[in-house]
């Protein structure tokens, strides 16, 4: 074996779960490490328009014009993108109530969204509704924990979707907010809510048997609550293999993602931008490979 | 646009068992969708044609406010506007053998009427969500669960009553041991945490919107009014 190599397996092994900042900065510019950028939104809510200069909380903040802009100065500075969202597309401009949801599709689109979610304001036009919306949208709806049989969106939305990038391997399934109660029965019909963290067991074990370097949870769960219901936190450390939960539905802002630690000891990210596309989430991943010999970590 | 880099870290070894990470590390940045207003043509001309068509549609003058009606906990003047507004909307159609009261949610009051012209938008901005007004029946005793909700809210938007020493009262009383309550489909199915609706025994879905009932008494009142009175004492 190589000095060199010794020298980065030993940095390897001691590494483990937490490696300081510093060895990992100098670690950036090694050649086989694959890097994928994800962007994200959370609880758009019909804001196609910035809101106006006179705005009591975001005088001026937001546009779909402006965030199109930021996603494609990301998309020009680096090579791997991907442009999510958690939910709740829906509901909270006029543009909503007068052109039912087609026009967030096609901004979606031409933004190049890769893939959302559904919230609970997404069915506020009915099941029909969506679908009909629907329509406009060239990016897949992951649904991990609706089952929508006998309703019109059987066979409209994934469990899970693997997005292959730059060499990397990302795996998304999605995670929906209870609807009774939050949504009026006949709006959502027959949709059936499954449990999360079943769902979630279940598409990670698909996702990490298919291979996937990044599993990615869309979640409209909800960050936090006071009671004992599931949340984002209580999904991330209830579980293991997801990396990262992007999530929506409590309208957080989080100033920076919250690490927790799951069932296996490893780190999950949990990140939510506020709401009404004010922010636009960025987390750029960096994969340190494998070595090739896998017997070249054993230091005899 | 503000780019902070917040930290980096390490996810650890966990996955390696099918994938060919050893470790993963991540930054993470929040970007603020702020400053110059950008004009991209792949964007804008795909909206134009959406946006000229509704703003010429909200413009629309419905009445003349003379203040500016603000919500507000435990009394505003928005409050008082709003749930009276459903009253004034559906008072022919009511029993009154049966007390009716309107409760909604301050928080569902999502913008000020300002002064001066009122326009359609300005009703759209006050109730962007499709909420569907619903008629309830309670037992009389529910009424009590409604004045606790109210304290500990610190007060929604009520007409109908009033809420004095810890407790609702009719404004006209009856002996009648049920009453209903007119209010959204949101806070009937649970919104805002409103239990005591899960004991309804009768609920009517009118099939009207709040924002449609907002919009038509706007309307008939050409100068909003709305009564200056203290409908909610807190001690």
């Amino acid at each position: 074996m190589k000095r060199r190599d010794f020298i980065r397996s030993t940095a390897l092994l001691t590494g483990g779960v937490l490696v300081a900042p510093s060895v990992l900065a100098g670690r950036s510019s090694i050649k086989r490490n694959k890097k994928i950028t994800i962007l994200h939104t959370n609880d758009t809510h019909s804001n196609i328009d910035p809101f106006p200069e006179n705005h009591a909380k975001y005088p001026g903040l937001g546009g779909v014009s402006r965030r199109y802009e930021l996603v494609s100065q990301v998309r020009d500075e680096v090579e791997n993108v991907l442009l999510l969202d958690a939910g709740d597309i829906f509901q909270g401009t006029p543009y909503f109530n007068r052109y039912n949801g087609v026009l967030e599709m096609k901004v979606m689109s031409r933004l190049g969204y890769d893939a959302a979610t559904m919230g609970n304001h997404d069915f506020d036009i009915g099941v029909n509704g969506f679908v009909n919306a629907q329509e406009s949208a060239n990016f897949p709806f992951i649904c991990s924990n609706y089952d929508f049989t006998n309703t019109e969106l059987y066979g409209r939305t994934k469990g899970y979707h693997i997005i292959e990038k730059g060499g990397i391997k990302v795996g998304v399934f999605g995670l929906g907010v209870q609807l009774k109660g939050l949504v009026p029965d006949d709006k959502y019909g027959e949709t059936k809510y499954l449990d999360p963290i079943e769902m979630a067991q279940e598409y990670t074990r698909i996702l990490k048997s298919s291979g996937c370097d990044l599993i990615i949870c869309l979640s409209h769960l909800g960050y936090e609550y006071a009671s004992d219901k599931i949340s984002d936190l209580k999904l991330a450390e209830s579980t293991s293999d997801i990396h990262l939960i992007i999530g929506g539905h409590t309208h957080t802002f989080l100033e920076k993602p919250t690490e927790v630690i799951n069932k296996t000891g490893n780190s999950v990210l949990v990140n939510q931008v506020g709401w009404a596309g004010v922010n636009l989430g960025r987390i750029d991943f960096e994969i340190e490979q494998k070595l090739k010999k896998k017997g070249s970590f054993v230091l005899q | 646009m503000i780019r902070q880099l917040i930290y980096i870290f390490i996810i650890g070894a966990g996955l390696t068992a099918c994938s060919s990470a050893s470790y993963i590390a991540a930054d993470a940045d929040v970007i603020a969708v702020e400053g110059e207003v950008a004009t991209n043509n792949t964007i804008d001309s795909l909206i134009l044609p959406y946006r000229s068509e509704l703003n010429k549609e909200m413009e629309a003058i419905l009445c003349r406010s003379e203040y500016d009606f603000v919500k507000g906990r435990p009394n505003a003047p928005l409050n008082n506007w709003s749930a009276d507004a459903l009253l004034q909307f559906f008072k022919d159609s009511l029993n009154d053998s049966e007390p009716t009261m309107v409760l909604l949610n301050t928080g569902g009051l999502r913008s000020t009427i300002n002064k001066g012209d009122v326009t359609l938008g300005d009703i759209y901005k006050l109730m962007p969500f499709d909420n569907e007004v619903v008629m309830v029946r309670l037992p009389i005793d529910r009424l009590e669960q409604i004045a606790d909700y109210i304290k500990s809210s610190g007060g929604e938007p009520i007409a109908g009553v009033k809420y004095h020493n810890g407790k609702l009262l009719f404004n006209e009383s009856t002996g009648s041991d049920s009453f209903w309550v007119i209010t959204s489909d949101y806070l009937y199915n649970g919104g805002d945490n409103m239990s005591f609706f899960q004991d309804a025994e009768n609920v009517k879905y009118i099939g009207v919107l709040l924002r449609d009932v907002f919009i038509e008494v706007a309307k008939a009142q050409k100068t909003l009014v709305y009564k200056d009175e203290i409908r909610i004492v807190l001690e």
